[in-house]
């Protein structure tokens, strides 16, 4: 098929200026049919102020109902070659990591079947393939099976669980976050390519609280790194930054401290480890002095969500501190009481989050067998209304 | 009577990570002692065992070509064993063992285009949606506007000269893919129109019951029209949350003239020091104008501007704006604080100042 | 009856209910679920063994996943 290059003046403008350009990376691949008419289409949008595209549909690949993002373009007469041009997700390996040899892999597959234009990554942590035809997803699908890669989450279903860089490259990791990442996404793959949930159900690991892939802001289950004994402290490490001048310690340390549980008195850091939050700032500062302390795991929080339907919601704690030792059995458990009671009385598109708003969350620890303690709360409630429960005195009378 | 092949693979699941590994994380791996930012883009994690590793971060456009996916793996080859990683904001890093590589690296990689940066109190990626480029509900393009922001803000990328880390988010609509509503700096496009609905197709592609029940104001109720099972809409109690048309794709939002961009700040996810903390509104809307959107461009700069010019080292754009109070940044952003400002959705009570503790006036 | 002939039987049920609302009411793998623990009764037909017909449903080509801002099990395309 022989196909005009397409004028494009106005998206040319931003192939200009210091910052890496998208529009030259459509045109690295405009020998591309589809991406030929990608760029067309963009123009258009960037003329009219409107986007081109519809949703909806029914594509996947056979027997998954996740993975395959529908997507049609409402100008097919006049861009033909991206009448169809469904997203496909491509489950990434955990942290990120490649070698150039299974990235030339990957782009063999893509420019065989498809535009050539990928997202390095999506939103989910996916390896998004950006534009295929309906009669190309089973093909594209084979081929990466072939090459040991299968398709991500979508739809109400367990998306693709992502995590930081963990241990591979961070001393600040609290748990195997790569590891974690892998075993729960082998564990539930079934979950994840056959949607059977009111709506999505997301996990994001980070190995400690700085948060490097926002699971508390994006994550329906949160899982982040923490420690329960002292902070590791080195004091010449310590008196080094403060002698080199890299570090004000009073100013940049101590008065930063959320707690105020560290105090110096000229040679000393001292850290009042019972009032530490663990909130990683003095270690964030001197990373070379101080560092998470050695009885490691992670905090599980529950309910994250962007503002679609009733407002946006961060993570609560669940569990105030797990282990996270494979092959996590307990959390596994917990994960599915969550999902059968989540599952029979969630309603459509509600996540779990703001089913936990109506139903309450002592209903909600009730059900799913959790014991309430004060670290899920900021505080006990304030207000008296309280639904006592009838039979509860009436059982304790018995038992005296 | 299964139509799938026998020989058919399924639930493989991704690779195993460890595959990809270079043999210095292999060895280091949950064994690393600590870490340094010699320079912008540049880090040196240091091991137990005294091995070094650098990491090089260079910024792409997410949007990638196969073409700069195989260019990368070369550069990966020549120069570190053909090992890299890609960060959660689009950024990719190259895993080097030969500290004396890192210059030459860093210029071929300038040379094609991809500056390195990002690392320490510097503005990195922004992370964004599709926009125009493939999504159905996009108020605004992702990629471009993004492009034009960064081109701007490039010296702070490529520089550690900010007072903390200014993490800065776009979405093309409320949906949020990749949940933008804890960023520094959010760039959120919106539509202000209630939904346009197809009143022929309403009854063949959706399903009327569902579409009702999806608005959280309870705006849609079912109607005949001209002849047609459909809905309408209670324009006045519609707050463009688009929740409809991803059920029901008969009810666009999208709007050529009143589509635009919002400006959300003061949010992180971090837990270091402050607790984690949602953006909140700066500006409500700036109509859109590709290609470059220079209205957006201008206020994000004068937002970054003053947050360098007043912040304290190590705080975050929330935390400065917490302790200087919320009047105290509208007047030194010279932002006008409107109705649009104050919240009257689920949680709105919560957001009233029920106190007397604000700046002085005047 | 065996799990499988079982299996079978909530397959074609499903199947049936599927079919009998198309184009009125879309089903999402639990509603579906829901129907059969209630037709059979919970101590015959479990969850477990409902997921197991759905994707014998799926997997025979007779049912297929549409996304319609959420997950429905639906006929194939023209049918």
């Amino acid at each position: 098929m022989t196909t005009n290059k397409r004028e494009t003046p106005l998206i040319d403008q931003l192939e200009k200026g210091p910052w890496p350009s998208f529009v030259k990376e459509l045109k690295k691949s405009a020998d591309n049919p589809m991406t030929n008419d990608l760029l067309g289409v963009l123009e258009r949008s960037y003329n009219d102020r409107i986007g081109h595209w519809k949703h909806g549909g029914l594509v996947g690949v056979m027997g998954y109902g996740g993975g395959v993002i529908g997507r049609y373009c409402d100008l097919p007469e006049e861009f033909p070659n991206v009448a169809h041009f469904h997203t496909m997700r491509i489950n990434h390996p955990a942290g990120w990591f490649y070698t150039s040899d299974v990235l030339r892999k990957i782009c063999d597959i893509w420019e065989k079947h498809g535009s050539g234009i990928t997202n390095m990554h999506g939103s989910t942590g996916d390896i998004i393939f950006l534009g295929c035809v309906t009669d190309e997803l089973e093909p594209t699908f084979s081929d990466l099976t072939e090459a040991g890669f299968d398709l991500g989450g979508s739809g109400s279903d367990m998306r693709t669980p992502s995590c930081c860089c963990g241990m591979a490259r961070c001393e600040w990791a609290c748990y195997d976050t790569m590891g974690f990442t892998y075993d729960i996404t082998q564990h539930w793959q079934d979950e994840l390519h056959r949607p059977a949930f009111p709506y999505k159900y997301k996990f994001k690991a980070s190995g400690c609280p700085n948060d490097c892939v926002a699971s508390i802001a994006r994550a329906d289950m949160s899982i982040i790194g923490t420690w329960r004994d002292d902070i590791q402290q080195d004091d010449a490490a310590v008196a080094e930054y403060v002698t080199s001048g890299a570090v004000d310690i009073v100013e940049d340390v101590v008065g930063r401290c959320p707690t105020q549980c560290m105090s110096w008195d000229g040679e000393k850091l001292t850290i009042n480890n019972r009032d530490c939050v663990r909130c990683m700032h003095c270690i964030n500062v001197m990373p070379k002095a101080l560092a998470p302390g050695k009885d490691r795991g992670a905090t599980i929080l529950l309910g994250a969500k962007a503002p679609i339907i009733g407002g946006a919601l961060l993570s609560s704690v669940l569990i105030p501190f797990y282990e996270m030792e494979p092959p996590y059995e307990d959390l596994k458990e917990l994960v599915e009481e969550i999902w059968d009671f989540w599952g029979e009385h969630g309603k459509n598109r509600e996540r779990v989050g703001e089913f936990i708003q109506r139903i309450g969350l002592g209903n909600f620890l009730e059900q799913i067998g959790l014991e309430p303690t004060p670290e899920m709360v900021v505080h006990p409630r304030t207000n008296p209304y309280i639904f006592f429960e009838l039979d509860e005195d009436e059982d304790e009378e018995e038992e005296d | 009577m299964s139509a799938l092949a026998s020989n058919r693979k399924t639930d493989i699941g991704p690779p195993h990570y460890e595959q990809f590994l270079p043999p210095i994380i292999k060895k280091n791996y949950g064994k690393w002692k600590y870490h340094e930012n010699p320079r912008p883009g540049v880090l040196v994690h240091v091991a137990e065992s005294g091995d070094k590793l650098y990491t090089v971060r260079a910024a792409t456009p997410r949007l990638a070509s196969t073409k700069t996916i195989r260019l990368f793996a070369d550069l990966a080859d020549e120069f570190c064993g053909g090992h890299l990683r890609y960060t959660s904001r689009n950024n990719v890093e190259f895993l080097l063992t030969d500290e004396t590589k890192i210059d030459a690296l860093i210029e071929k990689l300038a040379a094609a285009g991809y500056p390195v940066g990002g690392t320490g109190a510097s503005i990195t990626n922004i992370v964004h949606t599709q926009g125009w480029i493939h999504c159905h509900s996009a108020a605004s393009d992702a990629s471009g506007v993004v492009k034009a922001v960064m081109d701007e803000l490039y010296p702070h990328f490529v520089n550690m000269d900010l007072p903390a880390k200014v993490r800065i988010a776009f979405a093309c609509c409320l949906n949020m893919c990749g949940a933008v509503h804890c960023s520094d700096i959010a760039i959120l496009a919106v539509h202000r129109r209630a939904p346009k609905i197809d009143h022929q197709a309403m009854a063949r592609v959706c399903e009327i019951p569902t579409t009702v029940s999806s608005c959280p104001t309870g705006a849609i109720r079912p109607a005949t029209v001209d002849g047609h099972q459909s809905v309408e809409v209670i324009e006045e109690q519609c707050m463009f949350c688009a929740n409809c048309y991803t059920v029901c794709p008969a009810m666009t939002l999208n709007d050529a003239e009143y589509d635009g961009i919002s400006i959300w700040v003061g949010g992180k996810v971090s837990q270091a020091r402050s607790e984690p903390k949602f953006s909140k509104l700066a500006i409500p809307y700036i109509p859109n104008n590709p290609p470059r959107w220079p209205e957006v461009v201008e206020a994000i700069k004068n937002i970054v501007e003053v947050y360098a010019a007043n912040a304290r080292k190590y705080e975050r754009m929330g935390e400065w704006i917490d302790r200087i109070g919320w009047p105290r940044f509208f007047e030194v952003a010279d932002i006008e604080f409107t109705k649009y400002h104050i919240d009257d959705f689920t949680h709105a009570g919560e957001t009233f100042r029920r106190s007397v503790h604000f700046p002085r006036i005047g | 009856m065996s799990d499988e002939d079982l299996i079978n039987e909530v397959a074609n049920a499903m199947y049936e209910m599927v079919k009998e609302y198309h184009g009125k009411k879309n089903f999402k793998a639990m509603d579906l679920t829901k129907a059969m623990k209630q037709k059979y009764g919970e101590d015959k037909v479990n969850k477990a063994l409902c997921k197991k017909a759905i994707r014998q449903l799926i997997d025979s080509g007779r049912c297929t996943y549409s996304y319609v801002g959420g997950s429905y099990i639906t006929l194939p395309a023209g049918s």
